[in-house]
């Protein structure tokens, strides 16, 4: 059998099993409908006359501008953090639940060896976590084309709006990935999924320090604006590399940790 | 040439020795059985030789490569069920099936009518189309062993092959792995049930306290009588000697 047919073996068995996965169902869903249905509410809540007190002093930033450019920046910050979340969701539940349950032992000694079938999962996860970012900007187009349509605004920001989300999603859902090792290090699906509120709580303390921009789980988000204009022209190219470089690096280590798998 | 082997393999969790210098191997054609009490190693051993523990000392060998690590060809011909099977609930039965072929090494298009003649020959027809989940535990024991051996393996390590099953189960796999080796594959099986490791095995070897304490012919109706009286010598021996040393 050769890696490439190994691979090929080994990506139809983890489609198969994401496609039967309640975990990932359920994370399509809440990408493909809430996102778009978050970003137009948000805006549509912000320009609202009964938007007042806390709820108006938090949506100020959508409350102005062009309407679908809002829209898709709106899109892009909650794919930010979502997809962050959905692919940890669904990386904890692939990686942690064969150590957990013990089928990591059964796939010793097989034709397609354990580190394909690592890196198997992960390009599943990412495949999968990209279409779900392009449905969701796709939906959130529609649905921003819709209400534009109908009050008369312009729609043409969008198209820029939709690229910053499209990267944002693919960003966020590449961070992810190091979760795939974690769950491979603890063996438990909770304790990742510890370790992903974890982290998104230590960025929360990064940014609040001032040391986002170059810290990778916050750039993506703050590149969206959700620090505000000021922070969002912080992020630069190298910032969201640095980002992007986290999920082959995290690819890399987690095939590692699975071909050195012993004591299951 | 022996196709299974642990050549004085020894290991131990934390204190408790779970393996003290095993040494067993398994030629093409052989049905070996190991038998022991609860905690003697059988687990272990068998763990040790699917590559999935590396053991603190000693070797282990599968069609002469280490386990942790066979080359395709090689692991293409290799089956094995320990503890839990490569069985995800969420497949079908069917599905379980295709996605073990795969992993084996079958190609695309042979994967299907290996796994539809792997539910005829497990008598799994009427759970074809059901989900791993709802199956009882006898037919995931079954699809279990299905989906190792579906491949026909030339080296096949089972842990207690069948525990849960119903007299019919029964049947289907001591056939099974009887037909296997009859083709030629060397075949290590655990198993508390003595009546059945005595219709199966060509040889059994009596494992006590991780140590190979000797070997029973499978013949006869005193298996089990000799089988304690096999584990009853070696704990006095045990004592005897740590009587001597201290």
């Amino acid at each position: 059998m050769t890696p490439v047919a190994a691979l090929g073996a080994a990506l139809a068995v983890e489609t198969l099993k994401l496609r039967r996965s309640v975990v990932a169902r359920l994370a399509t869903l809440l990408l493909v409908v809430l996102v778009p249905l978050a970003s137009v509410g948000a805006v549509a809540l912000a320009r609202s006359p009964r938007a007042v007190g806390a709820t108006a002093a938090k949506l100020t930033a959508y409350a102005t501008g062009d309407l679908a450019t809002t829209h898709l920046m709106v899109c892009a910050q909650v794919l930010s953090v979502a997809t962050l979340f959905a692919a940890g969701f669904f990386l904890a539940w692939s990686f942690g639940r064969e150590l957990e349950s013990g089928t990591a032992g059964a796939l010793f000694g097989l034709a397609v060896p354990r580190g394909t079938i690592a890196l198997a999962k992960c390009l599943v996860a990412l495949a999968w976590i990209a279409g779900c970012t392009i449905l969701a900007v796709a939906v959130s187009m529609a649905v921003s084309a819709v209400v534009t349509a109908s009050s008369g605004a312009p729609f043409a920001g969008a198209w820029a709006g939709a690229r910053t989300a499209l990267v944002a999603g693919l960003l966020g859902g590449g961070l992810a990935l190091p979760f795939a090792w974690v769950a491979t290090v603890t063996r438990s699906q909770l304790g990742t999924v510890g370790g992903l509120i974890g982290v998104v709580a230590l960025t929360q303390m990064v940014v609040l320090l001032g040391g986002g921009s170059w810290f990778p789980y916050a750039a993506p988000s703050l590149w969206t604006g959700m620090g505000g204009a000021d922070a969002a022209a912080a992020v630069g190219p190298p910032h969201l590399l640095v980002a992007a470089a986290v999920a082959p690096l995290a690819v890399a280590a987690v095939v590692h940790a699975w071909r050195r798998l012993t004591d299951v | 040439m022996t196709a299974l082997l642990l050549d004085d393999v020894s290991h131990t969790f934390g204190t408790r020795v779970a393996l003290a210098h095993l040494t067993l191997g398994v030629r093409p054609g052989r049905v070996t059985a190991l038998i022991g009490l609860n905690g003697a190693g059988k687990t272990t051993a068998l763990r040790a030789l699917a590559g999935r523990l590396r053991p603190a000392h000693g070797v282990a060998r599968v069609l002469g490569h280490d386990p942790a690590g066979l080359p395709a060809d090689v692991a293409a011909r290799f089956g094995q069920v320990v503890d839990t099977p490569l069985v995800h609930q969420e497949l079908t039965v069917t599905e379980n099936l295709v996605c073990a072929a795969r992993l084996h090494g079958e190609p695309g298009r042979a994967a299907a009518p290996r796994a539809s003649a792997a539910v005829g020959r497990m008598g799994l027809e009427p759970w074809r189309h059901a989900r791993a989940r709802s199956l009882s535990m006898g037919n995931r024991q079954r699809l279990g062993i299905a989906c190792a051996t579906l491949h026909r393996p030339t080296a096949l390590i089972l842990d207690e092959p069948t525990s849960a099953l119903d007299p019919q189960g029964v049947v289907i796999v001591r056939e099974l792995v009887r037909e296997l080796a009859d083709d030629g594959a060397a075949v290590l099986v655990s198993s508390h049930h003595l009546d059945e490791v005595a219709r199966i095995a060509d040889e059994i070897v009596v494992l006590h306290a991780g140590r190979d304490v000797g070997r029973l012919e499978p013949g006869g109706t005193d298996l089990e009588q000799r089988f304690f009286a096999m584990v009853l010598d070696a704990d006095t021996r045990a004592v005897t000697d740590a009587g001597s040393r201290s």
